[in-house]
């Protein structure tokens, strides 16, 4: 366990450190996408499907190519020979599903509104959107599927051709390995049921909605013959990209540099897949050999990414009558859309979240599978919470009914079932490494008076007041190790930093992954800082360039605070061995690095305070004078680790939130909201707040606001945010973060990494919270979204 | 195309430009100021390309580029007087008041004006004004902080 890290005067590690990122985002200097230009640079526009599912009859660009300023058309049918298709190996999970194949414009058919059909490619952007329109498609509709069960019919229409049925993916997590394994669990299960004091059984139903980051997604690519292929794209995944479009361009990937910008205006997984209108920039900036420029509209951005959730639960819960979770059984089914997206194919994040489903709840059996369907909707794309919501606000509302059945306290029921000692591997098989799930817990509840609550509330009833509290918890993965992002994303979990040290005592940190807001340039330096006992100021940070950072597998799953910052400490250390030996010999005495003590810009020998040298010295001593030195020893100071904890990861919520119901009309007001958090040692609690804040209020908006609506034809209804309508701050409350946390034996810094799976347990909270307002009318929630208008039908409901 | 005299943080530029340019293309790409961000599609709904035109706070994705002719514009490159940050953008620094930063020039814009006329807000006030502002990242909750502490400062 890591001893010296309390948040003790001196240590840059906890403390509330304003942002470095900021001194230049707060002025309008940001380096974003499509702040970026290059001479010759010209305009790309996609032309986009109508329909959802069509045969493509002709496509006419007669009449866009004669247009002024217009330098290129292309579609399907022009790429096919000329690029590989999707999917290519680097971009498959090692689980076994049916991949669509694809190209990055429709080929033959449209599979869902706003795919792709043709490029426009002008010198100016005014005029490329006017070509678009010039371009005339002929189309013959073909039978739509948008709903997931009909998908699964056997007489659906088909979506993706080269496969004969829409279940791109399914998957048991039943205990054991074999069939008869799994088939006597699944009878144990059923036994539980048969005998259990409370049984529960409730279709669940969790909407289409997601993350949608402010900016939008754009690439800007640029091609020499000596150099190859430059390109910036918004990402959170430099490297995989950099791989995969040298896969389907038929490069070398050592004649490819991906750079994310320095800027990224979001992520939230959104930008973390390997997207088809990539390869097609790249491709033809190379064959035109210009620099070719696309950024989304936010119209095409809500038509085409930022679409997850889409589940169905079909649950089912035992429970003794004492308030023991005994059996869970699920069968779950997600819509994944065509399931065209690189890396992730619409179903890995179901996936995940079905591994997830029994949260941090003991159970004695459970029995979950998970159909995944494809439709004529656009491809799932990972959102923040990563498959996890609806699963989640399954479970959760489900111990609210279940406890209510019983007649049980909903906090002690939870209190009862959470996992009192870790590590613990999951009825699913999720391990999880470290923590104090009751600890977290009592700390949550600490923040009220639970009974005086109960008090208040039954007296505000009986003034016609409906006030209720609702509670959540989670367990979230605190990076994704090795273990199991190769079978899922067949990609390293591995974090990997490069720690360079210039003449002048300054420190360059260079990173393969590509923040979008997280603050990685300011806890990166205090993690320098913390180590070398220097400034924070004193340190850069370089991310997302694949010419000049190590590889990595990006910002993805809170890898930042738990896998990064490892490896940025691991390579720190290492230079402080070798500033060590070298400070020693240069001293004439016998020490390591344990004997010396790096602080206040100095390296300080503990035995003899008098024996030091200031850290800028050192730095030049040995980069620029590499004379003298110990045995064997030679200078420089540069060194990249890669840290990888021996077991998956976690990190752990609790929340509370209070509502108060008006039943006349269904409209309710979140009083307050307030949080317990394990995220291990704090390097920044500045911005782990701001990443909890943000992460709720995203709960929040897909629960209460958010919702992409297709109508029965396919025809998508909410592309702009007058419709997809995003929480605004006058909808959303403040929120109260406090913390309970237990270190991480097995980071070097007892640091977890957070933020990524936050928003899961945000829904269950808050409809938990509705109910239990409105528990004179019986009613329980089962689908979201949470509207005024279907909690008004309810208590009409209730009432008749 | 028209030739127009636009005054930007106090430079004056004479642009010919298409009618139909936006007054954010002509921004952001005629002039180079890029700090002003597009996040809709042209719909004034996000905000992240608010800027004041004579002052006042509009969002210059929904103005063309001619009609802000013989009218002086900031942006937020404009605010901080040689390196001086203003106390808001300060705060919004010491606050945490921005994660990506993306819609961060809008709301600077906005509040800019929002506190000039309205020097003591209360936390509410500062909710309401942020409305045509749509942040992603933070939650809201710092960003009001932000406001409410320069609000100090400035009062």
């Amino acid at each position: 366990m890591p001893s010296n890290l309390k948040n003790n005067a001196g240590s840059w590690l906890g403390a509330r450190h304003g942002r470095k990122e900021d001194s230049r985002l707060v002025v309008g200097e940001g380096q974003y996408i499509s702040d970026i230009v290059l001479p010759r640079m010209l305009h790309a526009t996609f032309v986009r499907s109508e329909y959802a599912h069509a045969k493509i009859l002709s496509i006419d660009t007669s009449a866009a190519e004669a247009l002024t300023g217009v330098v290129s058309v292309v579609t399907g049918a022009d790429i096919v020979d000329e690029l590989r298709a999707m999917p290519q190996p680097v971009l498959l999970p090692n689980l076994p599903a049916k991949y669509p194949t694809f190209y990055p414009l429709s080929v033959d058919k449209v599979k869902f509104h706003g795919a792709p059909v043709a490029l426009v490619i002008a010198r100016d952007k005014y005029i490329a959107v006017d070509a678009a329109e010039l371009v005339a498609i002929e189309y013959e509709e073909l039978p739509v599927v948008v709903d997931p069960e009909a998908a699964l019919e056997p007489d659906a229409p088909i979506v993706n051709d080269d496969h004969d049925h829409n279940e791109i993916f399914s998957m048991t997590f039943t205990g054991g390995e074999t069939e008869s394994e799994q088939e006597s669990n699944a009878k144990a299960v059923e036994e539980i049921f048969k005998t259990a004091d409370a049984v529960i059984k409730e279709r669940f139903r969790v909407h289409r909605t997601g993350v949608t980051p402010m900016e939008p997604r754009g690439a800007l690519c640029s091609w020499s013959d000596s150099d190859g292929l430059t390109a910036w794209i918004t990402t959170q995944r430099p490297h995989i990209d950099r791989l995969a479009l040298a896969d389907l361009l038929d490069i070398p990937a050592s004649k490819i540099r991906v750079i994310a910008p320095r800027d990224q205006g979001g992520g939230f997984g959104v930008k973390a897949p390997f997207y088809r209108e990539n390869i097609i920039i790249a491709h033809m900036a190379r064959k035109l050999r210009h620099p070719v420029r696309w950024i989304e509209s936010r119209h095409e951005s809500l038509m085409n990414v930022g679409q997850e959730r889409d589940q169905i639960h079909y649950l089912e819960v035992a429970a003794s009558k004492d308030g023991k979770l005994l059996a869970l059984r699920n069968r779950g089914i997600a819509d994944t859309g065509t399931g065209e997206t690189g890396v992730y194919w619409g179903f890995v994040m179901p996936f995940l979240g079905a591994v997830e489903m029994p949260n941090g709840y003991t159970w004695d059996k459970a029995d979950i599978s998970l159909r995944a369907a494809v439709t004529n909707k656009a491809c799932l794309t990972p959102s923040r919470a990563f498959g996890n919501l609806p699963p989640r606000f399954a479970i959760e509302r489900a111990i609210d009914m279940v406890a209510h059945k019983i007649g049980m306290e909903p906090a002690d029921m939870r209190r009862k079932n959470l996992v009192s000692e870790l590590p613990y591997t999951s009825t699913t098989g999720e391990y999880f490494d470290s923590g104090d799930f009751i600890k977290v817990w009592d700390n949550l509840i600490s923040q009220l008076d639970l009974v005086a609550f109960r008090k208040e509330q039954a007296a505000a009833l009986k003034r016609g007041q409906y006030i209720g509290i609702g509670f959540g918890t989670g367990v979230e993965l605190s990076g994704v190790a090795s273990e199991l992002m190769v079978p899922m994303e067949n990609q390293p979990g591995y974090g990997a930093a490069t720690v360079r040290l210039d003449p002048r005592g300054k420190v360059q940190v260079f990173s393969g992954d590509a923040p979008g807001g997280q603050g990685h340039e300011t806890t990166t330096a205090q993690v320098v800082a913390h180590a070398f006992g220097i400034n924070p100021a004193d340190t850069i940070v370089t991310t997302g360039d694949t010419g000049t950072t190590p590889f990595g597998s990006g910002t993805i799953g809170a890898r930042a605070g738990s896998y990064f910052m490892s490896a940025v400490h691991k390579a720190c250390t290492e230079l402080k061995i070798k500033i060590a030996r070298i400070l020693a010999h240069d001293l004439s005495i016998e020490a390591n690095v344990d004997d010396f003590n790096f602080t206040n810009g100095e390296v300080i020998y503990r035995s003899d305070p008098t024996k030091k040298k200031k850290f800028t010295e050192i730095a030049e001593r040995i980069i620029m004078h590499p004379i003298n030195m110990p045995e064997g020893e030679v200078g420089g100071l540069d060194a990249t680790a890669f840290f990888e904890a021996a077991k998956p990861m976690i990190c752990f919520n609790a929340d509370f939130c209070i509502v108060e119901v008006n039943p006349t009309n269904g409209e309710f007001k979140i009083q307050k909201w307030v949080t317990s958090e394990d995220v291990g040692n704090v390097i920044n609690p500045l911005i782990v707040d701001g990443q909890m804040h943000g992460a709720i209020v995203q709960g929040l908006s897909n629960a209460v606001f958010e919702q992409f609506i297709y109508d029965e034809q396919g025809q998508q209804l909410t592309a702009d945010f007058e419709n997809y309508k995003l929480a605004n701050a006058a909808d959303m409350p403040d929120i109260q973060i406090t913390y309970a946390p237990t270190p991480c034996p097995h980071t070097p810094l007892g640091t977890r990494g957070i933020g990524e799976g936050r928003p899961s347990s945000v829904p269950g909270a808050l409809t938990n919270a509705v109910c239990d307002a409105l528990t004179p009318f019986g009613i329980e929630i089962t689908e979201l979204p949470l509207r005024p208008s279907s909690i008004w039908k309810k208590i009409q409901d209730a009432k008749n | 195309m028209k030739t127009i005299n636009i005054k930007i943080n106090g430079a004056m530029y004479t642009e010919t430009v298409p009618v139909r340019m936006l007054l954010v293309d002509f921004i952001r790409e005629t002039i180079g100021l890029t700090g002003t961000h597009v996040g809709c599609t042209y719909e004034g709904v996000c905000g992240a390309c608010t800027i004041h035109l004579d002052g006042e706070a509009v969002k210059s994705c929904l103005m063309l580029a001619i009609q802000a002719d013989g009218h002086e514009v900031t942006t937020v490159e404009g605010l901080a007087n040689n390196s001086e940050q203003t106390p808001l953008q300060t705060a919004f620094h010491e606050q945490h008041g921005l994660q990506c930063g993306f819609c961060t020039p809008g709301i600077l814009m906005n509040m800019t004006e929002f506190l000039a006329k309205n020097p003591h807000p209360t936390d509410e006030e500062i909710r309401h004004g942020l409305i045509g502002n749509l942040c992603r990242c933070t939650g809201y909750v710092h960003i009001v902080n932000a406001v409410r502490e320069a609000a100090k400062i400035i009062g």
